[in-house]
């Protein structure tokens, strides 16, 4: 496959994809891996230190959880709401940029003003108010962070579209009387995919960082349960005696964001045709 | 005489106008101003001017891709001015249109195939792979091609794909914008073949948009000159070739070169088209049978 051979010509794209796929594995396969419960504390064995070759290798919590486990199940809710969010706010996102392009006149200034006033709020702040107003459960973060997600794609799907419904072959569809809609689904659709797609990565990494940032603040999935922004939050206490505890869940963070930017802007390249031929 | 199949008249159509946020105003440019014309079944039409004179807009507006700001569109003996997405829907089977850019009339995201058979999809009519294979022999094209994508294909080939798309539901009306501007020469004979085999095997009508006027000549019946957005000139062709009365198009057809380097170029009229734009008033007269001129 092409795919797989263009990858393994650029390094940075390939570390991204297998840190990627490192982690995603990691997290489908969480129940197997002989991990303690990472929600059961031993109140015997608090802030151990990291001990590589020991029962908890990079060491335990304040109240004596395994925070190899923690970062490990917390992986799985923090690549579930990440995924969760950028699929709803891409779908939302590009249909109404697509609706807001080809449209165009009172459909398009009503849409574009939205992206607009909503720019103008800090995201962070809206989401706060969000989840403030609605309570912190999983599907609230995940529509937040869709909620802030939606226009990045809305507006570079819309310059798209403007460009695109100038083409002859847009035209040639509404000379054979095909509807809005056909033209939007069958001709329009699959020339956005590909910028669509790369916005996704980039918002993947914003949305991960962002869900920790919740979490930090205490709005994202609730205790016990693990999340990395939450362990980031309680560790933050201990800094000075248990490094460890904050250290790790940052790692965390900063390797899967490193690894979905590293991917996404290979991705880029591998969709940009000028790029491609002069490889 | 029999009725004409489609037939225009008085279309105007302008851009531009209204006023800015700061109440400046915009200027009007009249793309197509006061146009009339008609093509009778069966027969090609040329329309032909330089860059800007309006013949796009013109083919556009008469198909009803852009809505004419003044005027009347008879086709069938029916007015399609002014008719919603719903009514024109049957008409669009009737009548087609061929675009000027064929690498950029191709959905690059569809196989050609599937894009050929788009008409008969959105009509539901019978888009079985058979008719679809027939449509591409029709144009020349290997059926084996059908589950390709645009890009494997050279411009002769695109170019022949969306006559199989603009033919695919039996028009007896095609407007063709330029279809051979972008092609290579080598290739430009073969395509114009190619409208006229379809035309006699399917009784086609054509407005042919061109600014080759050679191509023009063996191509089409009567020709239309547009200038600045008015018809300067109409008539047979070949009378018009012979007897050109209006100085545009004398000059138009001073431009044609002439393949023999021994036999004397015509004398050139070099026209000055920003000093004669046609006044607002001037009207057509007939100054042979079918043959009319614009007099200033």
């Amino acid at each position: 496959m092409t795919f797989f051979k263009e990858l393994a010509r650029s390094k940075v794209g390939m570390a991204g994809f297998v840190i990627l796929v490192l982690f995603v594995a990691v997290a489908v396969l969480a129940p197997w891996l002989g991990l303690e419960d990472p929600t059961r504390g031993s109140l015997r064995a608090r802030m151990v230190p990291p001990d590589w070759w020991g029962p908890h290798p990079l060491g335990t919590d304040e109240v004596g959880r395994d925070i190899l486990s923690r970062i490990v199940y917390g992986s799985r809710i923090t690549l579930m709401v990440a995924g969760a969010a950028v699929v709803a706010g891409g779908i939302v996102g590009t249909f109404l940029g697509i609706l807001a392009g080809y449209a165009g006149g009172i459909t398009d200034r009503i849409l574009m003003r939205l992206v607009d006033i909503q720019l103008a709020i800090p995201l962070m702040m809206l989401a706060l108010l969000v989840v403030a107003a609605l309570g912190p459960s999983m599907v609230n973060v995940v529509a937040v962070l869709a909620l802030t997600s939606w226009i990045r794609y809305a507006r570079i799907i819309r310059g798209q579209v403007l460009s695109l419904r100038e083409r002859e072959f847009v035209q040639s569809a509404r000379a054979i009387g095909a509807s809005g809609w056909r033209i939007m689904l069958r001709h329009i659709l699959p020339n956005v995919l590909t910028p669509a797609l790369v916005v996704a990565t980039l918002e993947l990494a914003r949305i991960i960082v962002m869900d920790a940032a919740l979490s930090f603040l205490g709005l994202g999935v609730q205790p016990p349960n693990p999340s990395w922004g939450r362990m980031l939050a309680d560790g933050r206490t201990y800094i000075s005696t248990a490094w460890w505890a904050v250290t790790f869940p940052g790692v965390a963070i900063m390797l899967t964001v490193l690894g979905v930017n590293l991917f996404g802007d290979w991705l880029r390249d591998y969709f940009d045709p000028k790029t491609r031929s002069a490889r | 005489m029999s009725d004409p199949l489609i037939e225009v008249r008085g279309l105007r159509r302008s851009y531009g106008g209204g006023r800015t946020l700061l109440g400046a105003e915009k200027p009007v440019t009249h793309a197509v101003n006061d146009i009339s014309f008609h093509v009778m079944p069966g027969e090609t039409l040329g329309l032909v001017g330089e860059s800007g004179s309006g013949k796009s807009t013109a083919g556009r507006v008469t198909l009803q891709l852009e809505p004419a700001d003044e005027g009347s569109i008879r086709f069938e003996g029916r007015e399609i001015t002014g008719l919603g997405a719903r009514e024109m829907k049957p008409l669009r089977a009737r009548m087609q249109m061929i675009f000027q850019d064929p690498y950029s009339a191709l959905n690059p995201r569809m196989k050609v195939g599937a894009f050929v058979a788009e008409p008969l999809v959105v009509h539901k009519q019978d888009a079985h792979p058979d008719r679809v294979a027939e449509l591409f022999r029709m144009t020349g094209l290997d059926p084996a091609f059908m589950s390709r994508y645009p890009h494997e294909f050279s411009g002769g080939q695109r170019q022949r794909i969306n006559i199989a798309r603009a033919i695919a539901l039996n028009p007896s009306f095609i407007v063709a914008d330029e279809p051979i501007t972008a092609l290579d020469v080598s290739i430009q004979a073969q395509i114009v073949n190619l409208f006229q085999d379809l035309q006699d095997r399917l009784g086609l009508a054509y407005l042919f948009i061109a600014h080759d006027l050679s191509m023009v000549r063996y191509l089409c019946q009567r020709v239309a000159v547009m200038l600045r957005g008015r018809i300067v000139e109409t008539g047979p062709v070949e009378q018009i070739f012979a007897d050109p009365r209006h100085p545009y198009t004398r000059s138009l057809l001073a431009a044609i070169p002439v393949p023999d380097p021994d036999r004397p170029r015509p004398k050139r009229e070099i026209f000055d088209v920003s000093a004669n734009i046609p006044a607002r008033e001037a009207a057509m007269a007939e100054v042979a049978p079918g043959h009319f001129v614009l007099q200033p």
